[in-house]
């Protein structure tokens, strides 16, 4: 059983306490603890249970504007003090930094609570329920004929707590629970496989979809690549699915990125105020949603989140900065110390049928594979595959093909904007289609 | 074997048991408790997992050292397998009570009645020492690893005036696993790794771009004197960055691509590693499932995993179940030969194990993973390969790839060349390569004498791993590649 957040908060009181006597001029320190059970079903049968309880501590010091971090997972009081005084010692070896040290102002914070990120059914959620929904997933799957095989499907939970004190005052604690269900498939014959899935994610329990929608979505997902093949190598519109849009936003979040921007290892470095976007592209990033997997009352030094519009309608307003970035740029942090909360762009109106309606000749990109993408220069390149649009219809599969592009070039282009924005990934977008991208294939 | 602990007062604390005895204060009598705990709902097989790490790291920017941190882990997991079932469980109290605690949750994994007579446990050591334990890392002091760390940022920011910033890393750590199981195993292994990285943006005006460069291994402070300065780190990335200033974006479409020596393992690993680890075969899920000892190379391919191999990233002395690793062929002049092994998968397919099975931490399950994997060299001079294409994409240095269990691959290239008349030409940035293994397999029409090893962090499963992938220079006969 994990221990109370109350003496937790004990802990790291008493561990701040030791490290201003022995030297530090500020000192914060963070606990974590989780409970994680998981299930992992293959082919009717359970292949991996997994149940732990772990805890770990994190230490940041700073003496004479001079910083070390320090984390471990021994928390006896022996191997901790030893640590702080290590820790301590260390920082005294880095250079001085007059932009190092702990937030100035932390915001205000209000109930965890009220953020809905915390569902007491998790925890007391049966095994048996967890394997049962683990089971009923992957038989619906396995039912759809064209499914060769399944990778397994699982169901994961998870509920922790995370507590901060730091010596500026701060002293905070929120808990939080996830579950996460899906399955993962493999369609086709002979060397032409394709392997897909789905899983859904949330923090309350009631709100987890239902095996039949896993496992439909998983299933619409593998079999309609079969028989995929190549094509020409053409510059046509993409319309991206949600999650395509996501992983384009992953990116753009390195890009605007507070520790990237000062850097300047980032394209967007010194274009705070530009037009960097078509009118139609607002991204925001809001650590408040109510029940949003990012949302937390506050970041990992303690400064409340809160909602930062990143680009309204396509000017660059703001960067996503913890406090040291802050300080670097001259500015104040958002909160966002632990990187994205809810990243996400605004939906637009279109259904996203008829955004694919709208393109005469084109792709629909549903999956990429491998890397590829440089902030220095907003370049992407990655593997690709999808559904080919002929006259506003889906045509045929295709796969083993690449896009490439910039990040700023399809900012700019971002043609038509879906209507289907969910919050089930802490980074999130609605469907979206780019005027003009390379897609490299024959 | 069994063997006393090391005691060579010239190479300190290389006794795997020593941070073992240190933290978690366990005797053999209770280890044997523990175990039949595990085994007492009919189990076949429990197996306990000790880890204790500690690591340090310290970053260079903006001219000054900026941070630097230390971590420590330590947990025990416990496994009980029932057929092709596995319980797992995890902890990071080192007390009875909690591992006890842990060994029944593992053994929920069965339903039946069990009894266990586990021997008592002899303490054995690995066989070979694939490590270089003479001057770690985690031993030298501060200022030591500092002025390493120093260097190499230093030759990066001064190779060029158009290097805007660089940013350098230096991450040590020492790890040690302990395996106890029910048959009666009890073995240690002391892991050094050690990773410095160099990332460099230049600037032109407007254009800016990213070089990187890496090295490491299992090594001691012999690697940075003798093997790769840190300038030889720092000044290589610096290089890269510059180049890319005047690179143009690659050519769309399939071409004959040359993959250079330096970063192309990742290929290897990509599209012939993944595919032949041993759980996604038995399950037949990899596209490679049912074609053991068949041709699907060319018969200039042979390609095997050493974790033997000294100092390298992927090196081992044991794996993470215990097992002594061998070199292990996968592919013999064209013809599957093997696969990589853990204990389950190679039970399951009643096949040898061959010491691949390995795990990212104590919270993980060991899985069939790769340790170096190489492509052994051929005959052909590397520039004559380069000489036999008239027009193709020359691939020098990759950010990695991605393998889907059907064999599609992608990876991307940082830096690349065109060729031109046999020439390379210009620099080319940011493209894409992407194939299927069984097609790349079958169209690698040269192979060079030369080697270079890519440094690398396998992800499987959420598990990360320290691996090297070797290659020589090779030519492909034709390959998509992504651009515009």
């Amino acid at each position: 059983m994990p221990v109370t957040a109350n003496h937790h908060l004990e802990l790291a009181e008493r561990l701040v306490d030791f490290g201003r006597k022995n030297g530090a001029d500020q000192v914060e320190v963070t606990i974590g603890e989780n409970t994680e059970f998981s299930v992992d079903v293959r082919e009717g049968q359970i292949e991996k249970l997994l149940e732990a309880d772990t805890c770990g501590l994190s230490i940041k010091v700073i003496v004479d504007q001079r910083t070390a971090t320090a984390s471990s997972s021994d928390l006896s009081q022996q191997t901790l003090h030893t640590l702080m005084q290590n820790t301590i010692k260390q920082a005294t070896y880095a250079h001085q930094d007059t932009f190092a040290g702990l937030p100035d102002d932390h915001g205000e914070t209000d109930s965890a609570e009220d953020l809905k990120i915390y569902d007491p059914q998790i925890p007391e959620m049966e095994t048996r329920a967890k394997i049962a929904l683990a089971k009923e997933a992957e038989k619906i799957a396995l039912s759809d004929k064209r499914v060769t095989k399944s990778h397994g499907s699982g169901v994961t939970t998870i509920h922790g707590a995370t507590t901060l004190v730091n010596s500026k005052g701060f002293s905070g604690s929120y808990k939080r629970t996830l579950i996460a269900s899906g399955v993962y498939l493999q369609a086709g014959s002979g060397d032409h496989l394709f392997d897909e899935g789905w899983s859904d994610s949330t923090g309350t329990l009631a709100d987890l979809w239902k095996p039949e929608q896993i496992a439909e979505k998983a299933v619409h997902r593998v079999t309609r690549l079969i028989g995929a093949t190549k094509i020409k190598s053409q510059n046509v519109p993409v319309v991206f699915e949600p999650r395509m849009t996501a992983g384009l936003l992953g990116f753009l979040l390195s890009c605007v990125s507070g520790g990237n921007i000062y850097m300047k290892n980032s394209f967007l470095s010194d274009h705070l105020g530009k037009k960097i976007a078509g009118s139609n592209v607002t991204v925001v990033d809001n650590g408040r949603i109510p029940g949003a997997p990012g949302t937390r009352p506050f970041d990992r030094e303690g400064v409340s989140t809160r909602e930062t519009v990143i680009i309204d309608h396509g000017e660059l307003k703001n960067y996503l900065m913890d406090t040291y970035s802050a300080r670097k740029l001259g500015s104040r942090s958002t909160g966002n110390a632990s990187g994205a909360n809810n990243l996400y762009l605004q939906a637009g109106n279109t259904d996203p049928e008829n955004v694919i309606k709208s393109v005469k000749n084109g792709l629909l990109l549903t999956g990429t594979i491998g890397f590829g993408m440089v902030p220095s220069t907003g370049d992407i390149s990655r593997g690709a595959f999808g559904i080919w649009i002929e006259n506003g219809e889906l045509a045929f599969p295709v796969a083993e093909i690449t896009i490439s592009g910039n990040l700023g070039h399809m900012l700019r282009n971002v043609e038509i904007i879906g209507n289907d924005l969910t919050f089930r990934r802490s980074i999130t977008g609605p469907t979206i289609k780019i005027s003009e991208i390379t897609v490299g294939g024959k | 074997m069994t063997s006393k602990p090391n005691k060579d007062p010239d190479i300190a604390d290389t006794d795997p048991y020593h941070l073992f005895d240190m933290h978690f204060k366990i005797t053999d009598r209770n280890i044997t408790k523990i175990l039949s705990e595990a085994l007492s709902t009919g189990g076949d097989f429990a197996e306990l997992f000790f880890e204790y790490r500690m690591a340090g790291s310290m970053l260079m920017e903006e001219d000054i050292l900026k941070e630097s941190s230390q971590h420590i882990s330590m947990g025990i997991g416990v496994r009980v397998l029932k057929n092709d079932q596995t319980g797992y469980a995890y902890t990071n109290e080192p007390v009875q009570k909690k591992i006890i605690q842990a060994a029944r949750t593992a053994a929920a994994i069965a339903c039946g009645n069990g009894s266990v007579r586990t021997a008592g446990f002899e303490r054995k050591l690995p066989v070979y020492q694939n490590y270089d334990m003479h001057l770690p890392l985690h031993r030298q002091s501060f200022d030591t690893k500092y002025h390493l760390l120093q260097s190499a940022y230093v030759s990066a920011r001064d190779l060029d005036t158009r290097i805007e910033n660089v940013q350098a890393t230096l991450a040590d750590e020492i790890r040690s696993v302990t395996i106890a199981n029910s048959e009666g195993l009890f073995i240690s292994d002391l892991r050094p790794q050690v990773r410095m990285a160099v990332r460099v943006t230049a600037r032109e005006k407007d254009r800016r771009n990213t070089g990187l460069s890496t090295g490491g291994g299992r090594i001691g402070l012999k690697y940075f004197r003798d093997d790769t300065t840190p300038e030889t780190i720092g000044k290589k990335a610096a290089q890269e960055a510059i180049t890319l200033l005047s690179a143009v974006d690659p050519p769309a479409g399939e071409w004959p691509v040359v993959l250079g020596c330096e970063h192309s393992g990742v290929m290897i690993h990509e599209a012939v590693g993944h595919p032949l680890e041993a759980d996604t075969n038995r399950k037949k899920t990899s596209i490679m499932w049912d074609k053991l000892g068949k041709q699907v190379a060319g018969s200039a391919v042979t390609i095997y995993d050493d974790p033997t191999l000294p100092h390298l990233r992927g090196s081992l002395n044991i794996d993470d179940e215990g097992t002594i690793p061998e070199k292990c062929i996968l592919i013999e002049k064209g013809k599957l030969v093997g696969f990589l092994q853990d204990r389950l998968s190679a039970k399951l397919m009643n096949l040898p194990p061959n010491g691949h099975g390995r795990r990212g931490s104590y919270q993980d399950i060991p899985i069939p993973r790769m340790a170096n994997t190489i492509l052994a060299k051929g005959e052909a001079d590397p520039e004559d390969i380069i000489r036999s294409v008239k027009n193709g994409f020359y691939a020098k240095s990759f950010q990695g790839g991605q393998v889907q269990n059907s064999g599609k691959f992608t990876f991307s290239v940082n830096l690349g060349y065109l060729i031109e008349n046999g020439k390379l030409t210009k620099p080319v940035k940011n493209a894409t390569l992407i194939g299927t293994n069984v097609q790349i397999l079958n169209e690698v029409e040269m192979i060079g004498n030369d080697i270079g090893f890519f440094l690398g962090t396998c992800g499987k499963d959420g598990q990360s791993a320290p691996v090297t992938a070797g290659t020589p220079t090779m030519k492909i006969r034709k390959m998509t590649v992504g651009g515009r």
